[in-house]
């Protein structure tokens, strides 16, 4: 990944060659992986993939040379919940990539994922940016990043109740929230991991949502 | 914090809050920090301070009411907001703007771009110390926001893009006062970089501090000047280009090592680019159209509107249930100052968006804080903060 030079600039893409290069890219993931584009009208831009593939999705995507797909721009969470005629699973997770190597190559990826089993793998090994990004959406919607190194809310208050995006959540409720967060869980965790070794770590005090909401109140 | 560090010796860390009210921390940002004297020897980053459910509220109504809520994202350079949620909107529609439209396009764009840089390079400098070039910077700034204010009404938060073309046109003498502001511009970066540019105390506060390499910098997703100061050539303007940039003469400024002194002159050059490229567009400009004549987007003329029954019609329908942008899902970005500022919008085929995420490119620069700061002293991270030029309104959303 480091060989690449990334100081020459590339030639300029225009359309047809972006179209192009999308094709060629769903074609090389799809001689690898088993990945459908969805039939459904409006999800028709992303490549579906099984959530057991995902990780394996990526990492091909991210090492093939002429994939390069270096960058991942963001990770969005969609709630399809009453959306028209829509089939299939309630959440999806979109994951948009772009490249560095090839002139205007992007890619989407899509998880379905169903309201019971919200649970979708982390990709924060492969993308320093795909921490916060998970954070986000689990913030956002409630889908579980499975083997995240610190899964907690990102954009609402910790004291926060429910997930906001989600379409049943209404938009004219409203929480107290009051405490904050001391957050020296996460400064150890930052210490351990830049090599230092705490000899009086901080008790983990995490109280249940019930006695934060009471206490709140009070 | 008792701590033992890597080689073995016994230290006695203090934890150490910047923010989230600091005036150093341009909005509220919050990064806890260990220190062992003044060194930073780990951060975390918490944020969130400003989150006004931007994408909860934008569902709840038509797709031109999100607009007025784009200005509250980078307030800094508000209309390439708008610009960017309208190229998102209309490349859902597959609309083609007017030649006018685009050229103004690009004359707004570069305009909030460098008014965008000059704001961050001169708090950046005021946060180093160095408050004369502030106010050096705050000359042109004030003579942009004058011109603002005459083209749209508003001084910070202006929306002036619509979907399928913009507001109004020009109003009249808007060249004269874009050159003026443009000389302006020049002189207070001449005079500042004159303060700046062998100043010993800028130097030893910026070069080699809180540098990133270009591996850490694609890792954490970086775009724009930021990515560009560690050497990366990559700019949306020359590989993707829209609205014409092709035709356009300018250069992508790089930087080498990806510390803050890059950062701060990858930005302070790239206002010369937008300057010359702002020249060329004014030359261009042709007059015409600045709508496109489409009923589904633009509103009819008043005129018609009042003549003819049709015309009544489609303009209410317009006004009250909004654009009806076609069933799907679309990705579409601008470089804006900060870098790539996103749009993915999901659409159900009604005038009210389904879900609209933005891609925010200060996330991403503020994630990587921890890993800038770690290493470095306090002082030095304020400088870095500056530098990567966090607006806490697109951080938030």
């Amino acid at each position: 990944m480091s060989k690449f030079d990334y100081t020459k600039a590339l030639v300029p893409s225009t359309p047809e060659s972006r179209e192009a290069n999308l094709t060629k890219v769903f074609d090389l993931l799809a001689s690898r992986l088993r990945i459908v584009i969805d039939p459904q009208e409006h999800c028709a831009k992303s490549a579906i993939v099984d959530r057991s593939l995902l990780h394996t999705a990526v990492t091909i995507l991210r090492d093939t040379p002429e994939l390069g797909f270096d960058l991942l721009l963001d990770i969005v969470g969609i709630d399809y919940l009453n959306y028209l005629d829509h089939q299939g699973p309630r959440f999806a997770v979109v994951y948009l990539f772009k490249s560095l190597k090839v002139s205007g190559q992007r890619f989407q990826l899509k998880v379905l994922v169903d309201e019971e089993d919200l649970v979708v793998p982390t990709i924060s090994d492969l993308y320093s940016i795909a921490d916060w990004a998970e954070r986000e959406v689990y913030d956002q919607f409630g889908v579980r990043f499975e083997g995240h190194p610190n899964l907690k809310r990102l954009l609402n208050h910790f004291e926060f109740v429910g997930h906001p995006l989600r379409k049943d959540y209404p938009a004219t409720k409203r929480q107290w929230l009051s405490t904050n967060d001391p957050m020296l869980d996460q400064l150890e965790a930052r210490l351990k991991h830049n090599g230092f070794e705490l000899l009086d770590p901080v008790p983990v005090n995490t109280p249940a949502v019930e006695d934060v909401i009471k206490g709140s109140r009070q | 914090m008792r701590v033992i560090d890597k080689e073995g010796e016994k230290l006695d860390l203090l934890s150490v809050n910047i923010g989230p009210s600091h005036p150093a921390t341009h909005g509220s940002l919050r990064a806890i920090c260990a220190i062992d004297g003044e060194k930073i020897v780990a951060a975390s980053c918490e944020i969130g301070y400003l989150h006004r459910g931007f994408e909860k509220m934008v569902e709840r109504g038509t797709y031109q009411q999100v607009m007025p809520y784009t200005d509250r994202l980078n307030y800094c350079s508000a209309m390439l907001n708008n610009i960017g949620f309208c190229k998102a909107v209309e490349g859902m529609f597959g609309i083609e703007l007017t030649e006018r439209a685009t050229v103004i396009r690009v004359i707004i764009s570069e305009m909030s771009r460098f008014i965008d840089h000059i704001i961050c390079v001169a708090a950046a400098l005021a946060d180093l110390g160095a408050q004369t070039a502030y106010f050096y910077l705050f000359v042109p700034r004030e003579e942009g926001m004058n011109i603002w204010e005459k083209l749209t009404g508003a001084r910070l938060t202006n929306s002036y893009a619509r979907i399928g073309g913009l507001y109004r046109d020009l109003y009249e003498g808007f060249e004269e006062d874009t050159l003026r502001l443009m000389t302006l511009t020049e002189k207070g970066l001449s005079d500042v970089l004159g303060l700046v540019d062998r100043n010993k105390i800028f130097l030893d506060r910026t070069q080699g501090v809180a540098a990133i390499s270009q591996k850490d910098a694609i890792s954490y997703g970086w775009t724009g000047p930021c990515l560009r100061a560690t050497g990366v050539d990559r700019d949306m303007r020359k590989d993707e280009p829209y609205y014409g940039y092709e035709t356009y003469d300018f250069d992508t400024v790089v930087g080498s090592t990806g510390d803050t002194y890059d950062r701060l002159m990858v930005r302070i050059y790239e206002v010369r680019e937008s300057i010359s490229i702002i020249r060329q567009a004014l030359k261009r400009l042709k007059p015409g159209p600045v709508n496109v004549e489409d009923p589904r987007v633009s509103l009819p003329q008043h005129i018609n509107a009042y003549q003819d029954m049709e015309a009544l019609i489609n303009r209410f329908k317009l006004v009250y249930e909004g654009v009806h942008v076609p069933k799907g899902e679309h990705y579409d970005g601008i470089e804006a100052a900060n870098g790539e500022l996103g749009f993915f919008i999901v659409s159900d085929g009604t005038g009210n968006p389904w879900r609209i995420k933005v891609r925010p490119p200060c996330l991403t620069q503020f994630a990587a804080f921890a890993h800038l700061v770690e290493g470095a002293m306090i002082p030095d991270a304020i400088a870095c903060l500056s530098s990567i030029n966090i607006i806490a309104g697109e951080l938030d959303r």
